[in-house]
């Protein structure tokens, strides 16, 4: 096992490289430029050539490249051209509030997702199968920037009962440790804080997750549907079990693994779709901020940001393999 | 092992009506605490990091406006600054007011004016408020404890339209003893009104009232408490505009104002915005012609895009500016109204009598129905001998483009037009900057008179020549000013300001 992730370490070497040349060349290639968005309306060609010798931006691009590899090697991406700050420290600033965000659309899509399909898929075309199949596909094919609209008009203006954007209310929330705000007023014993974060968490999470929650809902009915043909299934059932065991203890089990895999898959949209969501519901996160980074042409920051996707993508596929062993004891590498 | 569901009910009941005593009990204690949702994005602890109108707003209530502009009188007054002399055209002389004291009860000096001009806004490589507030400022020298000379490159009679509203003072003694980084992050010393309370980027920033401060006794009711918050869309602020999430929205459309006004908590206000909204043409063919230029200007029906599509919450342009506008005069001609007729007449003098390409760049999303007012705009064009299309691209490709000169046709506005000389200057002097590349001898002339010119009579003469020429040779047409909706609680009363800047000293909490 440690030998297989140390190979499929090595081999993400090339993707990161990869992707950074990507990612470079394709932001400097976009029109648009940093010094004219940046300095104000009024700003002159004599302020522009000094922000851009400042910035490094008069140089050859390759040499740009090189010295950003050069610094990226040690973990620095440089300074952000709109904070003036480190871009890891930006950056670590705004990604708790969009794992907190992931977290929960995960947890809303699997908790909700998992028990639908398996439902319609144990009963496949009773009437649950055909709710559960048109509630997935209704997940699917809603777009997220949409929903989130719809459920700030609903659920904040016109039922008043959530708080229409942002990540808490001032004066209630805590003080801030690790950055989650949950978790933070968990520990600070802060239940009104625990139930404001949880408020303001809901609908983004919702709208974020209910893409995931339809392809989850399907990938289970159908592995289910595959495995309920399966023999042991049938010797369960001939032994005598309770039909509720057959589906959750022998079925559902050995379901998983490709809702694993999809899960897995799924958290890379769930990055990408966090950038709309977050713009959409005021959410302090790594997404919204990409979005300012780009309207910005803060070349720095970008960059580091779709690094940082691309190094959680590596990281989510590692941990997913991983599961399989977790899941499936037959599978060893 | 089952739940005894019927014993937990009762406790459940308590849980949840706790926790909503709880809320309500919060929201009481902030009684006099208004939150604002604002469309612009608040990213940074740096009060010179950032060149946006809402934010030299909000970093003067917390360092004190400089001086500020009086749209009830038409001019500048002081503040920090409480009057200032011109000693000779390139030399201007503030004299600060010695009831400005920092949070910490430390004067502010002149020193911390100096500091704040020449190590913050003009050296500072983190500044991006070089060429808004300094300007044509070259130098800036304390003549004593409470008097500030400033130095011009060249003589600059609209310099107060750089530094007032704008200009932010921060403490030289922090900066010395903690630098930059740490003394904005962690000891903001401002003299303003209101203290910085807490900033989240990109989420929200919020100011608490310093009540023992000159110009809090201008108006005990401001709020002891300002949130501003970040919505960008415009459906989110009606949405916590209703909930009573917030209780100023800024910018509603004018498709949703009957959502607002509907509830009878809410009312919606108008301003008209010093913004100026035009069509610009690169004088590169078909538009060196001048005929090409006026015939757009003639074919757009302006009446009858404000009075449908924008309601009516707008106010037509007949030259570069309206009234309330520093220079404005009734009375400036020519007037290039709509008149599809002699579009195409003017189309066939200049050689397009099987009429002539134009495609129109537009942002989307920037300014008020922006997409929807240009692409009225096509039909029109068209009816009047054009073959017109319109393009959208996104705003950093459209913007840096406008910039660099590459943009034949497009739709733009230009913000904080208290006094034109600037945005003047910025569009239509020739060699200033390649936005439209226009260049015209007499134009320049009178646009340099009237920056070098000091008595107010004489500038206002020049500037009406100059519009007037603008206006005839048409590298422009001016379009309309927006009138800016705010949707307002009925416990609040506010005017907001044409230049869409807040004061929390504007703000009067009328109930509780």
């Amino acid at each position: 096992m440690a030998s297989y992730l140390v190979h499929r370490l090595i081999g993400t070497i090339p993707v990161l490289l990869l992707i950074s040349l990507l990612v470079f060349l394709l932001i400097h290639a976009a029109p648009g430029d940093p010094t004219l968005l940046l300095l104000g309306e009024e700003t002159n060609a004599a302020e522009v050539a000094q922000a851009k010798a400042r910035w490094g931006l008069d140089q050859p691009l390759y040499i740009q490249y090189f010295k950003f590899l050069k610094s990226a090697a040690v973990g620095d991406f440089g300074k952000s051209f709109k904070y003036s700050e480190p871009v890891t420290r930006v950056i670590q600033s705004r990604l708790p509030a969009t794992i907190e965000l992931a977290i929960f659309s995960i947890i809303i899509a699997t908790v909700l997702a998992i028990p639908l399909g398996v439902w319609a898929g144990s009963r496949p075309n009773s009437w649950l199968d055909n709710l559960g199949t048109t509630f997935g596909l209704f997940g699917i094919s809603m777009p997220s920037f949409w929903l989130a609209i719809m459920l700030i008009l609903l659920m904040a203006g016109v039922l008043n009962i959530l708080p229409s954007s942002g990540r808490s209310t001032y004066g209630i929330a805590g003080l801030e440790q690790s950055g989650f705000y949950i978790l933070d007023s968990i520990i600070q014993q802060n239940w009104k804080g625990v139930w404001d974060a949880l408020t303001h968490i809901f609908m983004p999470a919702l709208a974020l997750g209910v893409n995931m929650l339809g392809i989850l809902m399907r990938v289970t009915r159908s592995a289910v549907l595959e495995v309920m043909n399966e023999e042991y299934v049938t010797t369960a059932r001939a032994k005598g079990l309770r039909e509720k065991n057959v589906i959750w203890r022998h079925v559902t089990s050995n379901a998983l693994i490709p809702v694993i895999t999809v899960v897995g898959l799924e958290l890379g949209t769930l990055l990408s779709g966090s950038i709309i969501v977050e713009t959409v519901f005021a959410w302090p996160g790594s997404g919204s901020l990409l979005i300012t980074a780009l309207n910005a042409r803060d070349y720095p920051l970008v960059t580091g940001l779709v690094m940082t996707y691309t190094a959680a993508f590596v990281v989510i596929n590692l941990v997913i393999d991983g599961l399989y062993a977790v899941i499936d004891p037959r599978i060893r590498y | 092992m089952r739940l005894p569901v019927r014993k937990l009910r009762p406790m459940a009941f308590l849980f949840l009506l706790s926790i909503g005593l709880g809320i309500t009990a919060g929201r009481a204690a902030a009684q006099k605490r208004v939150s604002i949702g604002v469309t612009e994005t608040i990213e940074t602890l740096n009060p010179y990091g950032d060149s946006v109108s809402l934010l030299y707003g909000i970093w003067s209530e917390i360092t004190g406006p400089f001086c500020t502009y009086n749209y009830d009188k038409g001019d500048f007054e002081g503040r920090l600054a409480e009057r200032w002399k011109v000693e000779n055209p390139t030399t201007w002389v503030f004299y600060l007011n010695k009831n400005y004291k920092f949070n910490d009860g430390t004067p502010v000096t002149a020193d911390d004016v100096v500091h704040s001009m020449m190590n913050r806004v003009i050296k500072d490589p983190q500044s991006k408020q070089k060429a808004s507030v300094a300007g044509p400022i070259v130098k800036a020298e304390a003549i004593d404890k409470h008097t500030v000379k400033f130095t011009t490159d060249k003589p600059t009679a609209p310099l107060l339209g750089f530094v007032c509203d704008r200009f932010i003072v921060t403490s030289k003694a922090m900066f010395d003893k903690y630098g930059r980084d740490v003394a904005d992050k962690e000891h903001m010393m401002g003299a303003g009104p209101y203290r910085l309370k807490e900033l989240i980027p990109g989420q929200r920033l919020v100011i608490a009232k310093r009540p023992d401060h000159p110009e809090a006794k201008r108006n005990p009711r401001a709020p002891d408490e300002i949130v501003y918050r970040v919505m960008r869309e415009t459906e989110q602020r009606v949405a916590a505009l209703l909930n009573n999430e917030i209780q100023i929205a800024q910018f509603i459309p004018p498709h949703l104002r009957q959502r607002v006004e509907q509830s009878p908590n809410l009312k919606i206000t108008a301003t008209d915005s010093v913004e100026i909204m035009f069509l610009a043409m690169q004088p590169k063919p078909p538009f060196d012609k001048k005929e090409v230029r006026q015939a757009v200007c003639h074919a757009i029906n302006r009446d009858q895009i404000i009075s449908t599509l924008l309601e009516g919450f707008a106010s037509r342009l007949d030259g570069p500016i309206g009234p309330g506008q520093y220079g404005y005069d009734p009375n400036l001609k020519p007037k290039l109204s709509y008149d599809p007729e002699r579009s195409k007449k003017l189309l066939a003098q200049a050689g397009f009598s099987k009429g002539v390409d134009a495609a129109l760049q537009t942002p989307v999303g920037r300014y008020t129905l922006d997409k929807q007012l240009t692409e009225a705009m096509i039909p029109m064009l068209n009816a009047a001998g054009f073959r017109a299309k319109l393009l959208t691209p996104e705003w950093p490709t459209l913007w840096a483009g406008v910039q660099k000169g590459t943009v034949p046709f497009y739709y733009m506005g230009r913000g904080s037009v208290q006094d034109p000389s600037a945005a003047l200057h910025q569009y239509f002097h020739s060699g200033e900057t390649p936005r439209i590349g226009y260049s015209n001898p007499k134009l320049d002339e009178l646009l340099d008179k009237e920056q070098a010119e000091f008595d107010p009579k004489k500038r206002r003469q020049y500037l009406s020549q100059a519009m007037s020429i603008l206006t005839e040779d048409a590298p422009a047409c001016f379009m309309w000013r927006h009138k800016l909706l705010w949707g307002l609680n009925r416990g609040i009363d506010y005017k907001p300001l044409p230049d869409a800047r807040i004061f929390g000293m504007d703000i009067k909490v009328v109930k509780k």
